[in-house]
C-alpha cells in the first residue's frame, strides 16, 4: 500500500467533484479519502484526497489531475517532494 | 482560429444570437448540424449568418465531418446538435477525437434550465455523459457566459494538445435577452499549456542521440498537429537514422524517403517494427506508446533509451518510462534540436552505417505485398494501390476501421502531411465518409477519396446525401469482401475459423451502386481486375457528383504482417504461423 495526501486547488464550480471523481474512477486510481472545503477565495475550492496507488505513479496521477481545466494546483501534502520512479510501465495485457 | 472582436460588441441581443456572433468571432467558416427543440433559438440566427451550416443526415455524421475538416485544415471543427438523442448522438465522434487529439467543437442545445434534473422531455445529462472523453465542457445556463465559453471552448480546443470541447447551452439561455461581450485574451489558471521545451531537455537529447549505435525516430499523429513535418525532414537528414511513422502518422515524413521504414505496430513492416526492437534509442516524437504499437509491453524495445517529446506531460512515463522527457510544441522542440545535435554531433558522431545496413536488408527482404488470388478475382490490395496509384500524392485519403483501412496505410504512398485521415485511437468504423465529406468541405480543390469497408459503409453512408445535395463530391471506394473482414481474419487465426456473424452477404445485399444512386451519386461497379484501372479513371473524371465504386473484391485476403494482440513484437508473423527468417538476419 502506497497512500500519498494530495491538496488540489480547483475551481468552485458545479461539476467540479465529479470531474475530479471521475478521473480516478476511469482511470482506476483508488480514493481512500476526499474532503471538500472552501478557500478564503470564493471562487477557489480546496480538495484533499489520499490515494491508494496500488501499482499507479504518483506522478502520472497528478500529471492526468493537472489535465482537467478546472483543477488550478496539485501538491502533495505529508511526504513533501515528488519522486518519479523509473518502473511505472503498465502490466502486460492481451487488447 | 483567427478571433478579432466583433463590431457587435456590446449590442443587445438575444443568447441565440450571441452564440451566432460568437462562433463569427471565433472565426468559424462552417459548421455540420441538425436542429431540433432545444437548440432551435440558434438556428434562426444561423439562418442570417456567414456560417455556412452543412445539415447532415445524422449527428455522428456531423462529429465526424467536423473532424475530417480539423484534420485537414489544422482548424478547429464544429458541430452542432440539439438535446437528449441528438447530444448523445455526437458521443462516438467526441470519444474518437479525443483519441486522435482533433480539435473539435461542439455544441448542443439543453432542456431550459427549470427542467434540467427533471427527467425533462430529450433531457440528457450530456456534459456528464462526456466528460470521460471531453478536453473540457461546459453547461451554460446564464446568456452572459455564452461568448466566454465559446472563446474559452476554441482556445482549449486548439492549443496544448488538441481534443474536443462540448458547450451544452440551456434553451432559456438561448432565448433570453443579453449584452454580447467578446472576452478579451483567454487566460485560465488551470490550463497553460507548455510549448517551449527545456533547454536543458534539448541537450540532454541532442546528447543521446549523438552517442546512440542504433536510433530510430518514432513519429506519432503529433508531428501533424504541430505542423513540423519540414523540421522533422531537416532534422533526420543531420543524423540520417531510419524513420517510423505510426498510423496516426502517415504522410508526417515522405514514404518514398530512403530512410523510411514504414509503420510499426501491429500490422507494420517487419522493418519498421524490428527497428523498434532493437533500437538503441527511440527517438519519440508525437507518439503515445499506444498497445497496438508496442504489442506486449514488457518486451517492448527493451535494450533503447528513450527520448520522447510531447505537449502533453501526462503522456510522460504513461506507458513506458522515457530517459529524457521533452514536454513543449514539437514544433518549438524539433526546432530547438536541429542545432542542439548539430553541436553535439560535430564533436562526436556514432557510425550508424551497420545499424542502416541491418535495416535497409529487412526492408529488402520483407517488403508489404501480397498474393493474387488465385482464382483470377479482384485483389483488395490491388485496388486500394491502384487508387494510391492514379489519383497520386496530392489526395486526400480517409478509411474507416478494418482491413481495409490497413491496407490503406500500407498500399498508398503518403508524401505530405494531412492527406491521410483515420480513426486510430477509437477504430470507429463508419468514420470514413463523413470524415470525407468533412475533408472535402475543408479542401474543396482537393479530391478526396474514401476508402471504406462494405461494413463501415453501412454505418454512415447516409451523408453521402448530405454530400449530393450541398456540392460535396467525395469519391468512395467501398472494398466489398462480404464480411466484416478484419473481425473475420481474427476468426480464421484464433478461433478456428468459426465465423460467428461476420458474414455480411453484401455482394447480394444490399446493391451499393443503386443505394449511391439512390442517394444522388454515380453508382459504379467492379469485379474485374481487367476492369480496375478503367473504373478508377471513370470515377477521377467525376468531379460534380460524389462517386461510390463496389469493389468486389475476393473475400479471404488477410493483413500482413501481423503481431497477435498480446504478444511480443519480436513475434511478427509475415503470413500465417511464418516468422521472418532471423537467423539469416544480423541485428
Ligand atoms: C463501431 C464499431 N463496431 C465494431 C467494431 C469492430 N470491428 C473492427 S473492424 C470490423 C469489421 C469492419 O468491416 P468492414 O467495414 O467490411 O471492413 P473490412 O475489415 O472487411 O475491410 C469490426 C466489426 C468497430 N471497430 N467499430
Ligand atoms: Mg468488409
Amino acid at each position: 500500500m502506497s497512500i500519498h495526501t494530495l491538496e488540489v486547488l480547483v475551481e468552485n464550480e458545479p461539476g467540479v467533484l465529479a470531474r475530479v471523481a471521475g478521473l480516478f474512477a476511469r482511470r482506476a486510481y483508488n480514493i481512500d479519502t476526499l474532503v471538500v472545503g472552501p478557500t478564503e477565495n470564493s471562487e477557489i475550492s480546496k480538495m484533499v484526497i489520499q490515494v491508494n496507488l496500488e501499482g499507479h505513479s504518483l506522478e502520472q496521477v497528478m500529471a492526468q489531475l493537472d489535465k482537467l481545466i478546472t483543477v488550478i494546483s496539485i501538491k502533495e501534502l505529508i511526504d513533501g517532494a515528488v519522486k518519479s520512479s523509473k518502473h511505472d510501465t503498465q502490466p502486460d495485457y492481451q487488447n | 482560429m483567427t478571433t478579432h472582436v466583433p463590431t457587435v460588441n456590446g449590442t443587445a441581443m438575444t443568447g441565440a444570437t450571441s452564440l451566432v456572433k460568437s462562433l463569427e468571432a471565433a472565426g468559424v467558416d462552417v459548421m455540420f448540424g441538425i436542429p431540433g427543440g432545444a437548440i432551435l433559438p440558434a438556428y434562426d440566427p444561423i439562418f442570417d449568418s456567414t456560417i455556412r451550416h452543412i445539415l447532415v443526415r445524422h449527428e455522428q455524421g456531423a462529429g465526424h465531418a467536423a473532424t475530417g475538416y480539423a484534420q485537414v485544415t489544422g482548424r478547429a471543427g464544429v458541430c452542432i446538435a440539439t438535446s437528449g438523442p441528438g447530444a448523445t448522438n455526437l458521443v462516438t465522434p467526441l470519444m474518437d477525437a479525443a483519441m486522435d487529439s482533433v480539435p473539435l467543437v461542439a455544441i448542443t442545445g439543453q432542456v431550459p434550465s427549470a427542467a434540467i434534473g427533471t427527467d425533462a422531455f430529450q433531457e440528457a445529462d450530456i456534459r456528464g455523459i462526456t466528460m470521460p472523453f471531453t478536453k473540457h465542457n461546459y453547461l451554460v445556463t446564464d446568456p452572459n457566459d455564452i461568448p466566454r465559453a465559446i472563446a474559452e471552448a476554441f482556445h482549449i480546443a486548439t492549443s496544448g494538445r488538441p481534443g474536443p470541447v462540448l458547450v451544452d447551452i440551456a434553451k432559456d439561455a438561448l432565448q433570453k435577452q443579453t449584452t454580447f461581450t467578446w472576452p478579451g485574451k483567454i487566460e485560465l489558471a488551470g490550463y497553460q499549456p507548455k510549448f517551449t521545451p527545456d533547454n536543458s531537455a534539448i541537450l540532454d537529447a541532442a546528447k543521446l542521440i549523438a552517442q546512440s549505435k542504433k536510433p530510430v525516430f518514432y513519429i506519432g499523429g503529433g508531428v501533424i498537429k504541430a505542423n513540423a513535418s519540414k523540421e522533422l525532414a531537416q532534422l533526420v537528414e543531420i543524423l540520417g537514422a531510419p524513420v517510423v511513422t505510426t498510423l496516426m502518422a502517415r504522410g508526417a515524413f515522405p514514404d518514398s524517403h530512403p530512410l523510411h521504414l514504414g509503420m510499426p505496430g501491429m500490422h507494420g513492416t517487419v522493418a519498421a517494427v524490428t527497428a523498434l526492437q532493437k533500437a538503441d534509442l527511440l527517438i519519440t516524437l508525437g507518439a503515445r506508446f499506444d498497445d497496438r504499437v508496442t504489442g506486449k509491453l514488457s518486451t517492448f524495445a527493451v535494450n533503447a533509451k528513450v527520448i520522447h517529446a510531447d505537449i502533453d506531460p501526462a503522456e510522460i512515463n504513461k506507458n513506458k518510462f522515457a530517459d529524457v522527457p521533452v514536454v513543449g510544441d514539437l514544433r518549438e522542440t524539433i526546432t530547438a534540436l536541429i542545432p542542439a545535435l548539430k553541436a553535439e554531433l560535430s564533436k562526436n558522431r556514432a557510425d550508424l552505417t551497420p545499424w542502416l545496413a541491418s535495416m535497409n536488408n529487412l526492408r529488402a527482404t520483407y517488403p508489404l505485398g501480397y498474393a493474387l488470388p488465385d482464382d483470377g478475382s479482384l485483389s483488395p490490395q490491388l485496388v486500394i494501390e491502384r487508387i494510391g496509384k492514379i489519383s497520386g500524392t496530392d489526395t486526400i485519403f480517409t478509411s474507416g476501421v478494418g482491413q481495409h483501412q490497413m491496407w490503406a496505410s500500407q498500399f498508398i504512398s503518403y508524401e505530405k502531411p494531412r492527406t491521410w485521415l483515420n480513426s486510430g485511437g477509437a477504430g470507429t468504423m463508419g468514420y470514413g465518409v463523413p470524415a470525407a465529406m468533412g475533408a472535402k468541405v475543408g479542401a474543396p480543390d482537393t479530391t478526396v477519396w474514401a476508402i471504406d469497408g462494405d461494413g463501415c459503409f453501412q454505418m454512415t453512408n447516409q451523408e453521402l446525401v448530405t454530400c449530393a445535395l450541398n456540392n460535396i463530391p467525395i469519391k468512395v471506394a467501398i472494398i466489398n469482401n462480404e464480411s466484416l473482414g478484419m473481425v473475420r481474419q481474427w476468426q480464421t487465426l484464433f478461433y478456428d475459423g468459426r465465423y460467428s456473424n461476420t458474414n455480411l452477404d453484401s455482394k447480394r445485399v444490399p446493391n451499393f451502386p443503386l443505394l449511391a444512386e439512390a442517394m444522388g451519386c454515380v453508382g459504379l461497379a467492379c469485379d474485374n481486375p481487367g476492369d480496375l484501372d478503367a473504373t478508377i479513371e471513370k470515377a477521377m473524371s467525376i468531379n460534380d457528383q460524389p462517386v461510390v465504386i463496389d469493389f468486389r473484391v475476393h473475400r479471404d485476403a488477410m493483413v500482413w504482417p501481423m503481431v497477435a494482440a498480446g504478444t511480443s513484437n519480436d513475434e511478427i508473423m509475415i503470413a500465417r504461423a511464418t516468422a521472418p527468417d532471423w537467423d539469416s538476419q544480423e541485428l
